[in-house]
This record gives C-alpha cells, sequence and structure tokens, in this order.
C-alpha cells in the first residue's frame, strides 16, 4: 500500500498552525471562564474544540453542525461568559486562517463565517438552557429554605409551647394547659354535661425534702407523677402537675360525683404503695380534694378553687383521705372567715359582752355563784354564744386579750355584787392559750385589786384537755394562782381522759361534769344481747361524784334541763347544778333579782 | 429540658444576598432579579467587578489545590456560597476521592443549593450558620461527622470575613476557630480592601449595606493581623492574581485593581 503523508486530513496538515491559534485562544479565554481552571486545562480544552473547528471548516459537504457543536462544548467546558463567545469570534475572525496558513480562497471566508454562525448559535442555546437549568436549581433551593425555615419555625413553636405547657421535671402537663383544656371543656360542652377534678397532695411532701433531700424528693416527684400519669392517662384523664407536690386531674364526662371521687381513690390507693427511690422505701400518703359538677355552674377558676377547698378539708380531717367539695362547708368556712376576721375590731368596738348562768347548791337550791359566758353582740348577725367564736379565738390568738376583758368585767360585775352584800362567785373561763401567757398570773392579780373582789370568789375554769398534758409553766401558773387566793375547777370533765394523777396532785378546787353525765345518750340501734353486761350510768355517775369527793373536789354537775335530771344529779352527791332547769344565762340585773328575792 | 435558644430565621427573599450576586458576577444564573439588581448596581460602582470575583475565585482554586499538595485531606470552607462546576470538594476529591468537605453559609438558599448538588457525596455535606458562632460550627454534627479535627485541616474563609465588623470582633473569631485547628493546619483568607481603589470598592462596599451581609474593608496590615502568629505562606500577604499564579500571564498588568487581600497561613 502506498500513500502520502500529504493526504492526511487537514487536523494533520494544520497541527503546528493549530498549537499556535490554541494557545491564543486559551489566553484569550483567561477569566472568561465561568469557574478557574488551571491554564494547562484550559489550553487542553481549546486545542481539542479548534482541531474539531478545523475539522468543520474543512468538511465537504460543509457541516453547518460543527459550529453548533463547538459553540455548545465551550459551556460545557464552563467558558459560558459573554466575554468567551466575544473573545473566541474575534481571534477566530483574526487569527485562525493567518496561523494556519491557509489559502487566499475565496470560498473561505464564507465557510469561517458558517462556523462562527453555527458557533455562535450553539454557545447562545446552551448558554440559554444553562441559564434556565440554574434558575430552576435556585429556585428549588430557594423552596428548599423556605420549607426548612417553616419546618424548623414550628418544630421551635411546638417546642416553646410544649415549654410553656408542660413542667420540665415531669414532663407533665402544666397549671397552663390543664387551664387550657378546662376552659375548652366548660366553654364547648352543652350545660347539662358534667365535669370533674381532682387536686392530689402529698402529705409529707416537705418532710421528706427535708430529711431526705431534694435530690431524693425530686425523684419522688417524678415517680408520683408516673403513678398518676400511668392511672389516668389511660382512661382519657388529662393529669397535670400544678407546682411542688401539687398535682391535678380532670375528669371529663362524669355521671355523678361519685365517678371523680373514684379516681381520687385510685390516686390516692397508687400513691399509698411505698416507692422506692436508692433502695430506700419512703412510704408516702396523699390527700386529695374533689369538686364535680355540671359544665353550666360556674367557670375554670371555680372548679379550681373548689378542690383547692376540698383538699384543704382533706388535710384538715386528718390527711391521707379525700373531700368531695360542697357548698354548705365552704359557705359555713366562709362564715368563720368572716367572723374570725371581724373579731379585732368587734373588740375594739365592745361588742363582747358576758352573760351569767346561776350554779346552784343543790342541797337547798339557793344561787351559790355564777358562770360568766361570752356573748358577741355582733352589729349583722345580733347575739353570738361562746361556742360561735370562743374556739376562732382561739385558733387566731384574740382569745388573750379578748379572755383578759372578759376576765375584768366577770371580775368588776362581781365585785359589785360583794359590795351589794350577795357574796356570789364568778366562774369564769380560762383558755389553754391564756395558760401560756406568762403575764396571766399579774393581771389575774391585777385585776382583783382594781376591782377589789375577794380571790376566792373568782373560780377559774380549765379544760380537761388542758391539763391532759400538763407542762411544768401551766402547772407553776395554776399553782401562782391558787396563790394569789383564787380556785381553780376543771371543765367539762369525763370528757378528756384527764390524768387522774395529775387530779390528784394539782391544786384544784373542783370538778365540773361533762353534760353527758347529765343526759346519758341514747343507745342507738338494735338492744344487744343479752351476754353483753350494760354499764349502769347511775353506778357509774356514782363512782366519778366520789372520786371528786375522794380528792377532796367540789362536784358541779352541768347541763339540769329538767327536775328529774336535778334529782339524780342530786341524788348521785353533786354539790352544785348548772343549766336552763335553774336558769339561762341571763344580764346581771336579772341575776341581782333573782338573788334578792331569794334573800327577801 | 432546656429552652431553645436559637429560633430559626425565616428567608427573606426581599432582600439581595450577596451569595448569589457573587454567582451573578461570576457569570451564574443561581440568583433572582432582586440580587441581580444589587449585583448591577455594583458593577456600575466598580465596573470590572465580575474580574475580581472571579480573581478571588481563582485565588481560592489555587489555595485549595496547594493545600492538597501539602497534604491536607479535609476542608472547612466557610462563607462557601452558591456553589458553582468546580468547587473545592470536587477540586479535593479529583485528586482525593475521599477528601473531606464541610461548606458553611448563613445563606439558607445558598446551603440548601449545596445540599442538593451534595446528596449522594458522602464526603462532603453544607450546613447553615454563621461565622460569628465558630464554636457551633465547630460543634455542628455534620462537622463532627466528616472532620478529624486531630488532623490538619484547610479552613477557607474566601470573601466572608469582611462580612464581619470591628464590633463582632473578627479577630477574636479567628482566633477561637484557629485554636481548634492542630498544628499543620492551614487557613485561606481573601478580603476585600479599598486601599487601591478608594472611591469605587467604598461605594460598592457602601451599596452591600442593603444586602443581608454588609462588607468592612480592611486595610493589608488589618488583614495581615489575621495571619498573627501563623506561619505565613510566601508570598505572604498580596493582591489575589500575585499569590503563586500558575503562569506570568494569569497576573494581569494592574493586579492591585483585584481589590482583594490573599493569604495562606500554616498553623504551628
Amino acid at each position: 500500500m502506498t500513500g502520502h503523508r500529504d493526504a492526511g486530513s487537514p487536523e494533520d496538515r494544520y497541527r503546528h498552525g493549530l498549537d499556535t491559534f490554541a494557545r491564543a485562544w486559551a489566553k484569550a479565554l483567561h477569566r472568561a471562564h465561568y469557574v478557574p481552571i488551571s491554564a494547562a486545562e484550559r489550553y487542553r480544552i481549546v486545542r481539542s474544540l479548534a482541531e474539531r473547528l478545523v475539522g468543520g471548516l474543512f468538511a465537504e459537504p460543509p457541516d453547518p453542525t460543527a459550529g453548533i457543536g463547538v459553540g455548545k462544548d465551550l459551556v460545557a467546558a464552563g467558558f459560558a461568559s459573554p466575554d468567551a463567545l466575544g473573545r473566541t469570534i474575534a481571534i477566530l475572525n483574526t487569527r485562525l486562517a493567518a496561523d494556519l496558513g491557509l489559502p487566499a480562497d475565496a470560498a473561505m471566508p464564507i465557510r469561517l463565517t458558517a462556523l462562527l454562525e453555527g458557533l455562535a448559535a450553539g454557545f447562545t442555546a446552551a448558554v440559554h438552557d444553562r441559564s434556565l437549568d440554574a434558575q430552576d436549581a435556585v429556585r428549588l433551593a430557594a423552596l428548599a429554605a423556605q420549607t426548612r425555615a417553616e419546618q424548623a419555625l414550628r418544630a421551635n413553636e411546638a417546642r416553646f409551647r410544649h415549654l410553656a405547657t408542660h413542667d420540665a421535671w415531669t414532663d407533665l402537663p402544666n397549671r397552663t394547659l390543664f387551664v387550657e383544656r378546662l376552659d375548652r371543656v366548660l366553654a364547648t360542652g352543652p350545660p347539662s354535661r358534667r365535669v370533674g377534678m381532682c387536686c392530689i397532695n402529698l402529705d409529707e411532701f416537705a418532710t421528706v425534702n427535708d430529711i431526705l433531700g431534694h435530690d431524693v424528693g425530686d425523684r419522688l416527684l417524678a415517680a408520683t407523677a408516673d403513678r398518676l400519669r400511668a392511672l389516668a392517662e389511660p382512661a382519657g384523664h388529662l393529669v397535670a402537675r400544678f407546682d411542688s407536690d401539687q398535682f391535678a386531674i380532670l375528669i371529663e364526662g362524669t355521671t355523678c360525683a361519685e365517678d371523680a371521687v373514684k379516681v381520687a381513690d385510685q390516686a390516692l390507693n397508687a400513691l399509698a404503695e411505698p416507692f422506692h427511690i436508692d433502695n430506700t422505701e419512703i412510704p408516702v400518703t396523699a390527700s386529695a380534694g374533689v369538686a364535680e359538677r355540671s359544665v353550666g355552674s360556674g367557670d375554670t377558676a371555680e372548679l379550681i378553687r373548689a378542690t383547692q377547698i376540698a383538699l384543704h378539708w382533706a388535710k384538715a380531717d386528718g390527711k391521707a383521705r379525700w373531700a368531695l367539695f360542697a357548698h354548705e362547708r365552704s359557705a359555713a368556712d366562709a362564715e368563720r372567715y368572716r367572723l374570725s376576721a371581724a373579731m379585732p375590731a368587734a373588740l375594739r368596738h365592745g361588742e363582747f359582752a358576758l352573760a351569767y348562768q346561776p350554779l346552784v347548791d343543790l342541797r337547798d337550791g339557793h344561787i351559790a355563784g355564777v358562770e360568766a359566758l361570752a356573748r358577741w353582740h355582733h352589729p349583722r348577725l345580733g347575739v353570738l354564744g361562746a361556742g360561735q367564736f370562743i374556739e376562732l379565738a382561739e385558733h387566731t390568738g384574740l382569745i388573750v386579750p379578748l379572755g383578759h376583758r372578759l376576765l375584768e368585767q366577770a371580775c368588776q360585775q362581781a365585785s359589785t355584787w360583794q359590795q351589794d352584800g350577795y357574796g356570789l362567785y364568778v366562774n369564769v373561763n380560762i383558755a389553754v392559750r391564756q395558760l401560756h401567757q406568762t403575764g396571766l398570773v399579774a393581771s389575774v392579780a391585777q385585776i382583783l385589786d382594781r376591782t377589789g373582789l375577794a380571790p376566792y370568789r373568782l373560780q377559774l375554769e380549765v379544760t380537761e384537755h388542758a391539763v391532759i398534758e400538763l407542762t411544768d409553766p401551766i402547772r407553776a401558773t395554776l399553782a401562782a394562782l391558787v396563790e394569789l387566793g383564787v380556785r381553780i375547777v376543771i371543765d367539762d370533765f369525763g370528757t378528756g381522759y384527764a390524768n387522774l394523777a395529775n387530779l390528784r396532785t394539782l391544786p384544784l378546787r373542783g370538778l365540773k361534769l361533762d353534760g353527758s353525765f347529765t343526759r346519758p345518750a341514747p343507745r342507738i340501734g338494735k338492744p344487744p344481747p343479752p351476754a353483753v353486761r350494760q354499764p349502769d350510768d347511775t353506778a357509774f355517775l356514782a363512782t366519778v361524784v366520789a372520786l371528786g369527793h375522794t380528792l377532796g373536789l367540789t362536784v358541779t354537775a352541768e347541763g339540769i334541763e329538767t327536775a328529774s335530771q336535778a334529782r339524780r344529779m342530786r341524788a348521785a352527791g353533786c354539790d352544785t347544778g348548772q343549766g336552763w332547769y335553774f336558769g339561762r344565762p341571763a344580764s346581771p340585773g336579772e341575776i341581782t333579782r333573782r338573788v334578792a328575792d331569794e334573800r327577801r | 429540658m432546656e429552652r431553645p435558644d436559637w429560633a430559626p430565621e425565616g428567608i427573606d427573599l426581599s432582600k439581595a444576598s450577596v451569595a448569589r450576586a457573587y454567582d451573578y458576577w461570576l457569570g451564574g444564573s443561581h440568583n433572582f432579579a432582586i440580587d441581580r439588581e444589587f449585583a448591577r448596581q455594583a458593577i456600575a460602582a466598580v465596573p470590572d467587578l465580575r474580574l475580581v470575583a472571579r480573581a478571588n475565585r481563582e485565588f481560592l482554586h489555587r489555595a485549595v489545590r496547594f493545600m492538597i499538595d501539602m497534604g491536607i485531606r479535609q476542608f472547612l470552607d466557610i462563607g462557601s456560597g452558591i456553589p458553582t462546576v468546580g468547587n473545592v470538594h470536587e477540586i479535593a476529591q479529583k485528586v482525593v476521592p475521599d477528601a473531606r468537605v464541610v461548606y458553611v453559609d448563613i445563606d439558607s438558599v445558598a446551603v440548601a443549593h449545596s445540599q442538593q448538588i451534595l446528596s449522594g457525596n458522602k464526603f462532603a455535606t453544607a450546613i447553615q450558620e454563621d461565622l460569628r458562632r465558630p464554636e457551633v460550627i465547630l460543634d455542628h454534627p455534620a462537622t463532627r461527622a466528616l472532620l478529624d479535627l486531630d488532623q490538619p485541616t484547610g479552613l477557607l474563609l474566601a470573601s466572608v470575613v469582611h462580612a464581619i465588623p470591628d464590633e463582632d470582633d473578627p479577630y477574636g473569631i479567628l482566633n477561637r476557630l484557629r485554636a481548634a485547628l492542630c498544628p499543620g493546619s492551614y487557613l485561606a483568607i481573601s478580603h476585600v480592601t479599598t486601599d487601591s481603589r478608594p472611591e469605587e470598592l467604598g461605594e460598592g462596599a457602601r451599596l452591600s449595606g442593603r444586602t443581608t451581609t454588609p462588607v468592612t474593608a480592611r486595610t493589608r496590615a488589618q488583614v495581615e493581623r489575621f495571619f498573627d502568629g501563623l506561619e505565613l505562606i510566601e508570598p505572604g500577604v498580596v493582591w489575589s492574581p500575585l499569590w503563586r499564579p500558575d503562569s506570568p500571564e494569569d497576573v494581569g498588568d494592574h493586579p492591585e485593581r483585584m481589590s482583594f487581600y490573599v493569604g495562606v497561613g500554616r498553623t504551628v
């Protein structure tokens, strides 16, 4: 086979010129690249494109697609800037023919123009496609970014919402969420629909914290939350932690209070199982307040308050139990609170006064003395008996100034009777709290001094409860009072399991038997079987009176309302009697009249 | 449970993004009308801004190739912007197929686009974060997953430090980032300056005030301070075309017109 190198392709023939041209082209395209590439890489790319251009230039028949392909590939290689096209056209026009040493052929410029036409068209078409693709991509990216931002925002909102509506330690819903749910239940249900709620509180949580530490306390709370959650959530009840050791359960769709009580009962039972924390068994009790009612009968705050009040009752009634809210008890509580709040002003305004009830000598029926009984002349409620406010006064501590005031009044009155020659003694009640006051003996002495009452005419009545746990200071106070010449009697004897030894050692004057001795309680229910021995009331009474006399004490019978009761108590050996049969509490004037009548 | 300290910002497409404007200057189409409006105004102030952007881009590529030659196999590219063909991971992974790259940008669109491009590339990822929170970037799960900071790292801060105003303590931020790198790591910075063309670049910087990341231009001395305590690689902090050009002809007649100071330092 023979052949000539001359007959080779145009690429071969113009190899040297192509190298020169490609170097010039590559230099022209510096920084016309969309992204940087090395100079060598740039040369490699345009050298190959130049070869294809020359191939297209000499193709027979002329191939218009050669220019289009080169234009597209320029863009594909990254030479996509306007500069890249402009400089490419310029360099092809000015350098290609010269670098390749092309003959001055009339057809050549026409062929070159066709090639450039294709190159420009291919380039712009590719740039157009590329721009459209890029725009799609950036819009998709923006959409993705927007979606992600919104998701993140929603997730964040959900997280904030969870934080705002849940307790961080137990992850239980908090009071906010509970109130929201209850609001919704109360706002949306038909008015006849019912709802229940219980409020649960650990009884000795502060003690656990103090003794075992806050760490154990915190874990106890978490364990409590778990038990309540396990109990209530399967049943569809909302459990929330209100604060510290207080939890609440919402019971929707109850039919009656019993439904809510049942849940409270279950909750207390669940908490009654001992907890085990750090291998330590922690026995716990809890109390619950329960309220249940129809949706239409009040708002969220009222329902929550009702359970809190009921919880307070459960605690006051001895803890480890539930209490169901009742309006009557709540109203009574409120009335007690109002009375107790009004008492200091009432004391300032002189609304407290004394009534006197006769104490009658059972041997001959004459009035030997009186018991001074406190009365509150309430501007709105009328006259209130001691039973309605003395306990409140003891609770608030107002009993101390009030007791002092009443003692003074009583002594003043007894002194008047003493001056009039009636010689009545006066019994005045002293509260336990007053006995604890260090100044009691001194103020009694002052009052006696000021009023001029003979000390033996003052008898202070101390309840049996006061001497159950007799402390040394109280013993000393009683002894000092007796030293003054004042007499001490035990009130309500027989109700408080008084220590018999105390009765013997205390400098007492007498006993006042509780009213129950006078009016034995009627037997309730079926009569007992004959084998069970009935205590004999009369014999029992006689024994108690004998006990008093053995100790050298006078014995007073209280609550005598009928002649037969009076006979019975006299027969039992009581020295003195008191009760409606002998006279109701009366004004001093009335007492004076009666005594005056007796003496006439 | 902790309170979240970060609320994601909604993306604001009514404000120009420098990341997308930069893409436009480079000749890209990953941008929106608002970005192009800003980009064209900047070109009106700095007519050869496209070249400035390209020269800066070229420096980044040379710096990456340099670091690969120095044995770096993992890169943290903060302020990576809109990814284009020939990005850091392409350059690096062409030489070392499992070279690791973490891209970080404040622009959520740029990050989303990067993530689209990088889906399927298990050695490169993109996260949205702010250079001003270096610890968050360094402790990010994606960073932790891809980069082993006990190995030398290439830290790339191309055209991003000038987005930190002085009151945000850019030197302190750089120190915190550098402290996380082990000895033998490299840091590349390119930074806008008004030293050579105060009026034109000053106007460009002023215009950037309407974007999401305004620019603070700095002097050569100020840029050099970012490399304090590092071994500064030759030729030091120079105009962008002058940093180890591939060939003398790539430098051009007026390298100072490229208005970026660049440099690479090595941790010791």
